[in-house]
């Protein structure tokens, strides 16, 4: 078996993968609104096993972001919980509003957002030894090894010293992912990362979250790019009004969808391709 | 136009222009590094969540930007005494008008810079697991200084000028030596232009070295 390449080689926690819904991350009767007209969550429940790639699709304004906000710690939800690697994450009863409970866990999940969020005023490598260095106490040595690495492993190593101001937006968006990876994280958040690219650099980000998903790193994906979902989804979800309305293996949903929400979806966003 | 230009009179008060100067450059100076610090600091009082912090704060920026400088100045030199019955020596007392004027001004330029870091670095750093401190150290004040820093130093020139107002409650600053050489020698003509010569010079190369900056933040953000 060859070594993982961007994965660090850890053991997947205490966590025993479980065949049913799974049990890596359990979302129970989860509401989120904002103010009384927009409810994004609405008692939602979903299930996600360590080795699932949720693709999440839906109508925008149905909550596909705020999923990704709140499991990031982002945002907060009012009512519900949230279970992550067996342990309450978020309860949306708790004192705290709805935020993470446990900041180790928090830190176990990394985030790429859709726009550009590398920090212009430090170069390539600053960015990434910045939280591995301040958050988990790492030497500039060990971190700048690690950095090196990573960059490495992407085809980035020659943009070490470079300031993201010099960087095309696909390398961007890698060193982003690169930089999420460094504190190792157990689930990975993708937010629309290619819809602020042109065309041309879709497929080098993309490229790099297969290269993710081929080392069974946990991801939860929200995008508009339907080609690239059904390549990538274990499973894909999709969501309408703050609801799941229909899950299933990217096959099923894209061919023979069973609800009619769904199908009047996929008409139209496949019709625009 | 016949005037018959004579400079040669000032030759004798070059000494008195230099101990001028001295004190306008000291005025400068020290009001710019009172209004870069208090600036910071009154920046973050106005951005804090809390009302009854962000307001006076923000009353004391409104307060010195709605009123002439030279009123200021005045204010400062007779009515602070009165009002306090102190009476500290007049370089101070300019260091204190001049900077906290400037105080105000740069508080609004540090806003601005803060405000500019987008908002999606904030959630990053949430992604990363920085700290709110951390955050603020780290993230947004080396971003907020970069955006702030032409405004920083534009304010800082022109505190340079706004330092000859202190000439009209008599401190002896470069303006106000000026003034008297004029007066003396009634060459009022040349000794005028060689004084706004000389804060001409002194100003200039901060002018260009802000459009230099100005154009190297211009073609980052272009690329």
């Amino acid at each position: 078996m060859t070594a993982p390449l961007l994965v660090a080689a850890q053991p997947q926690a205490s966590f025993v993968p479980d065949s049913a819904g799974g049990d890596f991350i359990q979302l129970r009767d989860v509401y989120k609104s904002y103010g009384e007209g927009l409810v994004v969550m609405d008692h939602l429940n979903l299930d996600m096993r360590a080795d699932d790639r949720l693709v999440i699709i839906g109508p925008s304004g149905s909550g596909k972001s705020s999923l990704l906000r709140v499991m990031m710690g982002l945002e907060s939800i009012q009512g519900g919980t949230i279970s992550f690697q067996g342990k309450s994450y978020i309860d949306g009863n708790a004192r705290n509003h709805g935020k993470p409970l446990d900041v180790r866990l928090q830190t176990q999940v990394g985030m790429v957002f859709q726009h550009y969020t590398l920090f212009p005023h430090l170069s390539v490598l600053s960015n990434l030894i910045l939280a591995p260095m301040k958050v988990h106490g790492l030497s500039k040595v060990q971190a700048t090894e690690k950095a090196r690495l990573f960059l490495a492993r992407l085809g980035l190593e020659s943009k070490l010293n470079a300031y993201p101001s010099q960087l095309s937006g696909g390398q961007k968006q890698r060193v982003a992912i690169a930089r999420a990876l460094m504190l190792e994280p157990k689930l990975m958040l993708f937010d629309e990362v290619t819809s602020a690219l042109d065309p041309e650099m879709v497929t080098e980000v993309q490229n790099v979250m297969m290269q993710l998903a081929e080392e069974k790193m946990a991801m939860i994906i929200v995008t508009h790019d339907m080609h690239f979902a059904r390549n990538i989804a274990s499973r894909v979800v999709f969501c309408a009004n703050g609801k799941v309305v229909e899950q299933g293996p990217p096959a099923q949903i894209f061919t023979q969808p069973k609800e009619p929400r769904t199908r009047e979806f996929l008409e139209k966003v496949l019709h625009l391709d | 136009m016949n005037y018959q230009f004579d400079f040669h009179f000032l030759t004798g008060n070059f000494g008195a222009l230099w101990e001028g100067l001295k004190v306008t450059l000291q005025l400068a100076l020290v009001s710019n590094v009172v209004g870069l610090i208090l600036g910071f600091g009154l920046c973050l009082l106005t951005l804090n969540r809390w009302f009854f912090i962000r307001w006076p704060a923000q009353l004391f920026i409104e307060f010195f930007r709605c009123t002439p400088a030279l009123l200021q100045i005045v204010w400062f030199f007779y009515c602070l005494p009165m009002l306090f019955n102190v009476f500290i020596d007049p370089i101070t007392m300019g260091v204190l008008a001049l900077g906290l004027n400037l105080t105000a001004f740069n508080a609004e330029a540090y806003r601005a810079g803060v405000q500019a870091v987008p908002r999606e670095h904030l959630d990053a750093c949430v992604a990363l697991g920085l700290r709110p401190w951390q955050r603020t150290l780290y993230v947004i004040l080396p971003q907020a200084l970069r955006t702030a820093l032409p405004v920083l130093m534009t304010n800082g020139i022109s505190i340079l000028q706004q330092s000859a107002l202190v000439a009209i409650v008599a401190v002896a600053d470069l303006m106000y030596v000026g003034k008297s050489i004029a007066t003396e020698a009634y060459r009022p003509l040349e000794t005028y232009s060689l004084i706004a010569l000389i804060y001409f010079a002194l100003s200039l190369p901060i002018a260009q070295l802000v459009q230099w900056l100005e154009r190297r933040q211009d073609t980052a953000l272009a690329r």
